[in-house]
């Protein structure tokens, strides 16, 4: 067995993923410290792992105790042999004694004494290789992580070596020429065969942790090297051994039992499980037992680490998986008792979508409603963080999996999409409703040509012959204007420039003609230039096709001319809507105010917050009772932070919630 | 054929053969660094290997010969350099039981760990991918806690126990597989199932880790609302995107097959190299522990540049 079998999700990641070893960007070198992240969770989930955490730890200290206490609680002397009461079953079978509960050995010797000795070594040789293991590892991973360069290299290659050697085949090599074996030569060659381990991600996470801010800072403010190791570097970086040195810890049980079962540990008569089990399989004809009880030692150390392990994990990093990659249907009837026939082809309704999370529940989208027509195109406008990605999301049900639709009804020509079946639902995708993303980089599939995508997305709604796929696939490039379709059609998404793949992209969601598309920030990651043809493109698109488009964006310019009606959100909550022009020339909310004024000043940031607007946006996880917006209100007023205010129309087909508009109204002309 | 094709026409042909061969000089380098680490673990420990060969009362004159046969005699630089001469020529000494070349006795052996460890391998993956992506799909549901609890239990279950046990109940107790040698497909069971079982919670969680990764990725998310079917946008996309990394572990898992095989081949007795170094232990035959050791590093380095081979024929991003 080797001695660098993965022991964590962390150390999993380099061992599952080499090219990422030499870079820091690896689980386990997420900028938090524990204080930060062992916060309130109150989920029963972490909860109950924590229970299980705690009942390991619990029965490992047990196990530990027992192992200090050996010479205390063991009836007998491990090495007392007592040749007439050789091969005694345990006492619960036939002809076992209560003098030797679990039995004797071939030269008669107490197995129980025999076993609790055993932990005391076993534990006692594994703690200590751990300690000298990761004391080695991080010794080197500090100096290579920390000067890097050459001295990195050579270390690094070190480890690659090592590592290219099967720990069983190292052992043997360095213990078979000693005689006597004691304890700490078995530590010298576990601890020595382990330092590859903690090296590597103690390296990894001096790299990450040397470009931070503080330490960065502190070099710039003087600081000489030792001290920024010392009192920066040090206390963060030393986090990463306890999970690993703990599974460590367990695994090496296991390996001190090999080594004596397969006679390389201590010499005999030393008592170790691995030896017990050896001698057990000896005679496993005549004491069976004795084969089974060291095992079943080892496996229940090995498993109260790694129980208390997973806890530690959990706590320096919960992680709460809730749901998983299929979504599962709302409860009720699928068909809209109200659905009248018309143009209106998607309706929304009161719909609130929550994200489940260690810190509560983030509430994303709030009880919107909003209905787009055959053709049109509705521009959903916010801040990055106001809920309109996630509106998106919900109506075309690709929610991530902690999120959850809590109540209100998407209605597609009728249907409610948060209750069909996921099978119903994928053959509504991309035939009926398409979806573009903000990323194009990660929104095609990387080890597959776009020919190979192209053709699978025409073939998803039935088989179509190779040459009318050829022909399609072609014409769908040649549609959004590429060029060289057939160059395109051979190239892996990696090959193509990000203008590029959004038109692929945009060829890929039309190639079934949607009745819908749904753009998300669709030129967002593009420069201006490559920005305004792609917007050219989808329009001239969807007015050839008759496509109604939701178009969600942060920038209110970009409406400008391309929508026929705008939605505003702030909040998850919807805080004006009407047509266009109205929106644009006479905003009523103080919000789509503020927006349009920081449009004109230009100081709309890249990712999509105001700056300026003083004040930050609301956070989703403490919804307030009244206006999300109030907080950063220039014209709040006491009612707005108690009460929700209502939409009220303020024009043909316009409407906006604020106070002020009803307070106004209220008050004589 | 056609994703072949492609692959072709997106890279010149040169820059692959510059790769192959550039990895190859590396791999050359490891397996000088591993020829040589293994020279001087077995010479790490004090102690003298003539006097270990020789039962104890041996006189000093028999050692002295003993030492001249074994090369002990020399200086450690000497050694060495007599040592990679040797090899070069693919000499590993003789065997001090039997006279016979180690080379051949390893080289005999090899192909027995080499089926013992391919069908351990194909078992274990297998079925670990079936479980692993089965637990991906619901993190937390049931089938993924049943999945984590028994790769815990088995991890934590020492091979060599298990091995006894399952002999113990199969072997003896039922009678229904042989306990050990390797006589036809039935003696294949129980060590293939040892060591399958050892390789798998690693696999399995492995896999699901990967797959749970994977299908947050955007492109999967942009796949389905194109309308893909999840059995499709799984078995290829996610699949061909997460099973890539998989590829160097399971190559990895290589170290761990050979490694257990040792142990697994001592319990079912079974004519491979890892028996081979055991016995050769067990009978203080210095030149065939070092000879196993060497040709077992030399195997584990040249099936991970295989494995580096096939990362970068399976992605189209790595970079040559």
């Amino acid at each position: 067995m080797p001695l660098w079998i993965p022991v964590s999700s962390t150390d999993l990641a380099l061992i599952a993923n080499p090219i990422n070893v030499a870079g820091p960007d690896f689980p386990g070198s997420e900028p938090t410290t524990l204080a930060e992240r062992g916060g309130p969770h109150g989920i029963r989930a972490v909860l109950g792992r924590h229970k299980v955490a705690t009942f390991g730890l619990s029965l490992f200290l047990a196990i530990v105790l027992v192992a200090i206490l050996a010479p205390i609680i063991s009836p007998h002397s491990p090495y007392k042999q007592n040749l007439g009461d050789n091969f005694l079953p345990p006492m619960w079978s036939e002809g076992g004694s209560a003098t030797y509960p679990l039995g004797t050995d071939p030269l008669g010797r107490d197995l129980l004494s025999r076993l609790i000795y055993g932990a005391r070594y076993s534990l006692l040789i594994s703690a200590c290789s751990v300690l000298f293991g990761s004391l080695i590892g991080f010794a080197i991973g500090v100096v290579a992580g920390f000067w890097g360069g050459k001295v990195d290299t050579v270390l690094m290659r070190l480890g690659d070596i090592q590592l290219a050697f099967p720990f069983v085949l190292f052992a043997i090599a360095v213990l078979a020429v000693s005689i006597e074996r004691t304890v700490w030569q078995i530590i010298l060659v576990l601890g020595i065969s382990s330092w590859v381990l903690y090296a590597r991600v103690v390296r990894g996470r001096m790299l990450t942790e040397r470009e931070r801010d503080y330490a960065t800072a502190a070099r710039a403010l003087g600081a000489s090297r030792p001290r920024v190791l010392m009192r920066y570097l040090l206390p963060n970086v030393w986090q990463v051994i306890p999970p690993i040195a703990l599974l460590n810890l367990g695994f090496f049980v296991i390996v001190e039992s090999l080594l004596s079962f397969l006679s390389l540990g201590l010499s005999p008569p030393t008592p170790s499980w691995g030896s017990i089990l050896a001698d057990g399989r000896q005679f496993m004809m005549i004491t069976p037992w004795m084969a089974l009880l060291p095992g079943i030692a080892i496996i229940v150390t090995v498993l109260s680490i790694s129980l208390a392990a997973d806890g530690f994990n959990d706590l320096v990093d919960p992680k709460l998986a809730h749901g998983g990659y299929l979504r599962k249907p709302l409860p009720g009837t699928v068909h809209d008792p109200e659905h009248e026939t018309g143009d209106c082809l998607l309706t929304v309704r009161n719909l609130s979508t929550r994200f489940l999370t260690t810190g509560g529940a983030v509430h994303a989208v709030e009880g919107v409603d909003l209905h787009l027509r055959r053709g049109e195109v509705l521009g959903v406008v916010g801040e990055s963080g106001s809920g309109k990605s996630t509106l998106g999301l919900s109506i075309i049900q690709l929610l991530d999996p902690s999120g959850r639709i809590t109540s209100g009804r998407v209605l597609f020509e009728g249907l409610d999409l948060t209750r069909v079946s996921n099978r119903k639902m994928t053959s509504i995708r991309g035939r009926r409703i398409g979806m573009i993303f903000q990323d194009p980089s990660n929104s095609m599939t990387p080890v597959l040509t776009t020919g190979f995508q192209l053709r699978e997305a025409l073939r998803a709604s039935g088989p179509v012959s190779r040459e009318r796929a050829d022909r399609l696939t072609r014409e769908a490039l040649v549609a959004v204007h590429i060029a060289d379709p057939d160059r395109v059609l051979r190239a892996y998404p990696f090959e193509l420039s990000g203008g590029m793949q959004q038109r692929v992209m945009i060829a890929l969601a039309m190639i079934r003609n949607p009745d819908l598309l749904i753009l998300d920030e669709p030129t967002s990651a593009l420069d201006v230039t490559t920005q305004a043809q792609l917007l050219d493109e989808l329009d001239r698109i969807r007015r050839e096709r008759g496509t109604s488009v939701l178009f969600i964006t942060h920038d209110i310019a970009l409406l400008n001319g391309f929508a026929d009606r705008i939605l505003v959100m702030y909040g998850g909550e919807v805080c004006e809507d009407g047509p266009e022009r109205d929106v644009l020339r006479a905003p009523q909310h103080p919000y789509t105010q503020a927006l349009l004024s920081a449009v004109e000043r230009a100081s709309v940031t890249a990712d999509g917050r105001l700056a300026a607007i003083p004040g930050d946006p609301p956070d989703p996880k403490r919804p307030l009772p009244g206006c999300p917006f109030a907080p950063r209100c220039p014209y709040v007023m006491d009612i707005c932070w108690v009460s929700k205010p209502p939409r009220v129309p303020v024009g043909t087909h316009h409407r906006a919630a604020c106070h002020l508009l009803t307070t106004l109204k209220e008050l004589p002309a | 054929m056609s994703r072949l094709a492609s692959f072709a026409h997106a890279r010149p042909g040169n820059a692959m053969r510059v790769y192959i061969l550039h990895r190859f000089l590396q791999m050359l380098v490891v397996i000088f660094g591993v020829v040589t680490v293994t020279f001087f673990a077995v010479r790490l420990v004090p102690g003298d290997p003539a006097r270990l060969m020789e039962p104890p009362g041996t006189p000093e004159s028999v050692l002295k010969i003993t030492r001249q046969q074994l090369g002990t005699d020399k200086s450690i630089p000497d050694q060495y350099v007599a040592f990679v001469k040797d090899l070069a020529r693919g000499d590993l000494g003789t065997s001090f039981r039997g006279g016979r070349q180690v080379t051949e006795v390893v080289l005999n052996a090899l192909p027995n760990t080499f089926a013992l460890g391919i069908a351990s391998m194909l078992v274990a993956t297998t079925i670990s991918f079936a479980v692993g992506v089965g637990a991906s799909l619901r993190p937390n549901g049931w089938f993924d806690r049943l999945t984590l609890f028994f790769s815990t239990v088995a991890q934590s279950t020492p091979s060599f126990w298990l091995g006894v046990v399952l002999t113990l109940y199969f072997a003896i107790e039922l009678d229904w597989f042989p306990a050990v040698g390797m006589h036809g497909p039935a003696s294949f069971v129980l060590p293939t199932s040892t060591l399958a079982i050892a390789l798998m919670p690693l696999l399995i969680r492995a896999v699901r880790q990967g797959f749970i990764e994977t299908m947050g990725e955007g492109f999967v998310r942009a796949a389905r609302a194109r309308g893909i079917s999840d059995r499709r946008i799984i078995s290829i996309h996610v699949t061909k995107v997460g099973a890539v990394p998989l590829v160097t572990l399971i190559g990895l898992q290589a170290g761990y097959v050979l490694g257990g095989a040792v142990v697994i081949e001592s319990i079912f007795n079974w004519p491979g190299v890892g028996n081979l170094a055991l016995q050769a232990l067990q009978q203080r035959d210095f030149p065939l522990i070092q000879g196993t050791v060497v040709v077992i590093a030399v195997v584990f380095t040249v099936v991970n540049f295989l494995v580096d081979l096939t990362y970068a024929a399976l992605d189209p991003r790595v970079k040559y």
